[in-house]
């Protein structure tokens, strides 16, 4: 202990440094972590998250009692973290080796600028181009592409049906691009030589992608998958609040837990609800980082997070 | 392994693998899907240029086009109209930008170089500090109810800048890079060389910093630049009003205006006698976003040297 004490006064400057850091997660990220306690409270605006009355288990009773909208902005939730995470990974490894293996390298690089521009598009933007793709009186897809097949119009923005489509569609244009880029980073580390020896040996193209290139990439797409799982009951509100107009006649099927509880603030309802909510959704969100650490740590320890 | 090694460097098989190079049908094949997917990326970008530029009785007429009946700069002439709001919105969205990215790269390549050191013990539990944000969040509302009910800082600019200030991930990539690319050798000899720890990290660790500086700090700054829900819930004065939530106000106050058979006086007052119409919108969005595809083309060659993510348990 008292070498502990001694080593760290030795490295003050380095406590000095990590301290900013350190006092803006404590305020910005620990403190809230504490304020899920509202999950077993009655919140009364006087008296703040410390003197309101304890009164659980009502708040979790009411998440069971209305468990069609629980049990409804979880499956979207599940939903689209499934479809974004499995074909997004896909295709950002698909994108990563297509570039990499391109033999027009020029050509290559430019078409690349242009696929990460969509991540800097925001969705507050991707609305407005969303709509004027979607709209059912001004939007290209009725005005121009349905009549050219002969179809007959879509009211996008009344047919929740059309919107699990939509938004995989406006996810995929607006972060594969980028997504490849962690891939392609692997890619460039890649020995040359590994790929020369194989192609000497008879390898194919595709052999090569499948016994080099695939198996280097490994670890980088268990990380990336085990980074995203602490989020799985998380989701971005540009794309279920923003993108879809916050469109009640669409929550059936893109209301996430996220984006409800942002209704819920603005709102200034259903607090107790809410708190459950968030506290179910982080308490989830945790088990599920846990339990896929682990997994991966019995199968491939090198490549568990922790 | 070795021998295969061994027959690479043969001159006359390399030769060989080379002519093996040449382009062939495949290259084609893909050269046609790649530039498909480039023009999937591309073409809805190209939509808010092209009716950014696009008479408004065209659209009305005719449906958003990519070959619009009547051109005009009626559009943009309406973003200028804005004006004020504008100005101050383009100033707020530069400030949290430029500040936010700048304490977020110093305190968290500061935290990063801490507990790349060694020897020093405190290291691991500042380790388990920082990946602990990434296992649990307290989530929205109760951080709602804290920054504002706790802090008081409702309406305040701070709670645009602090909260997504330090991020976990961009810690791990910042201490990967430290790890892998600045030798320790250096900071040894910078220590032999009477130079002390606050030296060693400001003259040595950080100006080596600069590629992934460069990567973390270009997408900190979109993330901030593209920055909306927490100025939607927490912002509520004008001046304050960051670039993407004027956007979303633009779109509120249309679906309002279209949902409410007679619009107040003051609020068509408001939007200079007309509604927000669909090609002055396209504008707004073109200058909300045109100041970052001008810039990113310049970050991008950081992009792959920089953005390496190592192992979490350093």
């Amino acid at each position: 202990m008292k070498e502990f004490f001694k080593n760290t006064w030795k490295n003050r400057a380095h406590v000095v440094l990590a301290l900013p850091a350190f006092l803006i997660m404590l305020l910005f990220a620990y403190v809230p972590m504490f304020g899920l306690i509202i999950a077993f409270k009655r919140y009364e605006m006087a008296g703040g998250i410390l003197h309101s009355p304890w009164n659980f288990p009502e708040n979790f009773k009411m998440l069971i009692q209305s468990k069609d909208k629980f049990l409804n902005i979880t499956v979207n939730t599940l939903k689209f973290y499934l479809i974004f995470t499995l074909l997004g990974t896909f295709l950002n490894i698909v994108l990563a080796i297509c570039i990499d293996q391109f033999a027009f390298k020029n050509a290559g690089r430019t078409m690349q600028t242009i696929m990460i521009i969509p991540v800097f598009i925001s969705y507050a933007a991707v609305q407005f181009i969303a709509y004027a793709f979607l709209s059912s009186d001004t939007g290209i897809i009725n005005n121009d592409i349905l009549p050219l097949f002969g179809l007959p119009s879509m009211q996008f923005y009344r047919k929740a049906q059309y919107w699990t489509v939509i938004l995989t569609v406006i996810n995929i244009w607006h972060g594969v691009g980028y997504g490849s880029v962690l891939y392609m980073s692997v890619l460039a580390g890649i020995d040359q030589e590994l790929y020369e020896a194989a192609k000497i040996d008879g390898a194919n193209k595709w052999q090569q992608i499948m016994n080099i290139t695939i198996p280097m990439l490994i670890p980088m797409i268990t990380v990336m998958l085990l980074l995203s799982v602490g989020g799985i009951m998380r989701s971005d509100t540009g794309l279920f609040y923003t993108v879809t107009r916050n469109n009640g006649l669409l929550y059936p099927t893109t209301q996430t837990i996220d984006a409800f509880v942002l209704n819920a603030i603005f709102n200034n309802s259903n607090y107790g609800f809410t708190a459950a909510t968030t506290f179910y959704q982080s308490v989830v969100g945790l088990l599920m980082m846990l339990l896929s650490n682990g997994i991966v740590r019995k199968l491939a320890p090198e490549n568990a997070l922790f | 392994m070795a021998k295969e090694k061994m027959v690479t460097t043969d001159p006359e098989i390399l030769k060989m693998a080379k002519k093996h190079k040449r382009p062939g049908f495949g290259q084609y094949v893909l050269y046609f899907i790649l530039l498909l997917y480039t023009l999937f990326c591309f073409l809805p970008f190209l939509l808010v240029v092209i009716a950014a530029f696009t008479k408004e009785s065209s659209i009305s007429k005719n449906g958003f086009s990519y070959f619009p009946e009547e051109w005009s700069t009626d559009g943009i002439m309406a973003v200028l109209r804005y004006g004020k709001q504008l100005a101050y919105s383009y100033g707020i969205t530069i400030f949290i930008t430029v500040v936010g990215t700048f304490t977020g790269l110093m305190v968290m390549s500061a935290f990063a170089y801490a507990i790349s050191r060694r020897d020093f013990k405190l290291r691991k539990f500042l380790n388990v500090f920082l990946i602990i944000p990434m296992l649990f969040q307290g989530g929205q509302l109760s951080a709602y109810i804290i920054f504002t009910g706790a802090y008081h800082l409702k309406d305040s600019l701070l709670l645009l800048i602090l909260p997504i200030c330090v991020s976990t991930m961009n810690v791990i990539i910042l201490r990967t890079y430290i790890n892998n690319s600045i030798p320790n050798e250096l900071n040894e000899a910078a220590k032999i060389d009477g130079a002390g720890d606050y030296r060693t990290y400001f003259q040595i660790t950080l100006p080596l910093m600069k590629p992934s500086l460069a990567a973390v700090g270009f997408m900190m700054a979109t993330g901030y630049w593209n920055e909306w829900q927490n100025a939607l819930l927490y912002i509520d004065t004008a001046w304050k009003k960051p670039l993407q939530l004027l956007l979303i106000s633009i779109q509120k106050t249309i679906e309002f205006l279209m949902n409410s058979k007679d619009v107040p006086a003051q609020v068509l007052q408001e939007m200079g006698g007309k509604l927000p119409a669909q090609s002055a919108t396209m504008a707004t969005v073109l200058v909300v976003v045109g100041p970052i595809l001008v810039v990113y083309p310049f970050f991008q060659k950081y992009f792959i040297k920089g953005l390496t993510v190592g192992s979490v348990k350093g």
